[in-house]
């Protein structure tokens, strides 16, 4: 049995769980200080109930709800929390998984009564950090992830071969992790509308109609899962950061800075994790372009945020010659491989390697960013 | 989650009936987000930060660091409860958060446990 812990509008409520003031009114958690111009990164149920939720600008969730709370995203309290989570759920003696920041899994095996541990993980959490979570049980993590949601806030749902057929049949497909709104209504042209019509199709069905994706859902909402023996992590595709603006920007400088500083924060986790990526990938949003998305491959492999930034520079300028109205950019690396050190053929290629590791190192004793390109300075 | 890949219809049966193994998603909080503080200072700057040293009276109780009292501009503030605590590393360095309320006010303040030092961060509204 795996059980899927789910935390309830996790930044929200460690916000409100710090300032009692902000209990039991709508909330917002932005993405950044500036109330107006940044984005819903998480809602309180209260404003949830308002019609509010993650991924809206704030301005239009203030629209909503004039007298919304809001308090600026900061990350380092939610990333303790949820390792203390992890720390705590792993003292229930079984195999734990992160599913995301604020989403666990726990593989049960055959407990005698889940019901009972779900709710004294809930109680734990609830005593330790004055926050709650929504626990699903079932045979694999996509039936408890499925459960998880049924009785939020604050709620157990336990999936068995016995109740599945009452609790799968109250649901919309949509619940299913996976199956968004193109999916939903594919499958609602084929007369798929509850969460049980889908559990029903054959594999055969799924797949005629989805593809491949059709067939991993079927395998999916059917397999019994374990951790026994449980692989290695996979290796990331990929790695990238974006960043938003406040509002749309024409400055050359200012965005070259932040591709510079996108570059770099690429870099440093390429090289922490001693990877070197050969494709670079440029994000581009604007009013007048839309989203622009380019990538190159190139044949030298790179970890350095340099290099990176100047690869971008090339995407950029075959896409056009002068910089558009920017709102939102990133970047990204793909195509991994592990770096494998070879004597440098040149002295300046021995000089820069020297140089990253030397910056490496002050930013690991003295905290990142401590040291970084001066071009950076420019987005401020 | 964990990721999982493709299968073909003709291995399904297999799948769906012993039980089957799970991977490890390579997730880390910490890569959800920019790691660095961003150029612009984007929700790391706060218009109620105070940022000054304090003193502050501790009960150590077991692995936990309990803060009871601070002075701050010559007047004791006596913590009536701590309504969280947190950490964060910043480089060798671990700086342990506080907020805690006196009954009226809200007030955030840090414990650096390599210079040994307290500081009020910000007053919460």
């Amino acid at each position: 049995m795996i059980l899927h812990v789910d935390m309830d509008a996790f930044f929200a409520s460690i916000e409100q769980a710090i300032n009692p003031r902000l209990k039991n009114k709508p909330l917002i958690v932005g993405s950044r200080n500036s109330r107006m111009h940044t984005v819903v990164c998480a809602a309180s149920y209260e404003a949830k109930r308002a019609g509010i939720d993650s991924g809206m600008s704030s301005a239009e969730a203030f629209k909503i709800c004039p007298n919304l709370e809001f308090v600026p995203a900061e990350q380092s309290k939610y990333i303790w929390t949820s390792r203390q989570i992890f720390k705590l759920l792993k003292e229930f003696g079984f195999e734990v998984l992160y599913a995301s920041i604020d989403e666990f899994q726990i593989d049960i095996r055959d407990t005698q009564n889940p019901g009972l541990l779900a709710e004294e993980i809930r109680r734990k959490i609830r005593a330790e950090f004055s926050i709650t979570a929504s626990i699903g049980i079932a045979k694999n993590w996509l039936l408890a992830k499925l459960g998880s949601k049924l009785n939020k806030p604050d709620g157990v749902t336990v999936i068995t071969e016995g109740n599945l057929e009452s609790v799968l049949g109250c649901f919309p497909a949509s619940k299913i992790c996976g199956v968004g709104k193109n999916t939903a209504a594919v499958l609602e042209g084929l007369g798929v509308k509850t969460c049980l019509d889908l559990y029903f199709k054959s594999a055969q069905f799924l797949e005629q109609n989805l593809g491949k994706y059709g067939l991993n859902l079927y395998v999916s909402l059917h397999s019994i899962d374990t951790f026994d023996g449980v692989g290695e992590p996979d290796e990331p595709k990929s790695i990238g950061h974006s960043y938003t603006l406040s509002r749309a920007i024409q400055n050359p400088q200012f965005i070259m800075a932040w591709i510079r500083a996108l570059s770099e924060m690429v870099a440093s986790r390429l090289r922490q994790d001693n990877w070197e990526a050969s494709t670079v990938h440029l994000w581009i949003n604007g009013p007048e372009i839309g989203n622009f998305r380019a990538q190159k491959a190139f044949q030298q492999p790179v970890s350095d945020g340099h290099e990176i930034y100047q690869r971008c520079l090339k995407i950029m300028a075959k896409f056009s010659p002068k910089i558009p109205l920017v709102r939102a950019l990133g970047v990204s690396c793909s195509g991994l491989a592990k770096s494998a050190y070879q004597q440098p053929l040149f002295r300046e290629q021995k000089r820069r390697g020297d140089l990253l590791k030397a910056l490496d190192n002050i930013n690991s004793r003295y905290g990142d960013n401590s040291i970084y390109p001066a071009i950076v300075q420019l987005a401020q | 989650m964990p990721a999982r890949s493709c299968a073909s219809t003709g291995e399904v049966a297999q799948q769906t009936g012993p039980a089957k193994k799970m991977k490890h998603s390579s997730f880390k909080p910490e890569a959800r987000w920019d790691r660095a503080p961003l150029p612009d200072g984007s929700g790391h700057q706060n218009t109620d930060s105070v940022d000054e040293q304090i003193e502050v009276l501790v009960l150590f109780k077991g692995t936990k660091i309990l803060p009871r009292i601070f002075f701050w501009n010559n007047k004791a503030y006596k913590i009536k409860k701590i309504t969280y605590n947190w950490q964060e590393r910043f480089g060798r360095e671990t700086v342990l958060y506080f907020s805690v309320s006196t009954g009226n006010d809200l007030y955030q303040i840090s414990f650096n446990n390599t210079g040994y030092n307290w500081k009020i961060d910000k007053i919460i509204n």
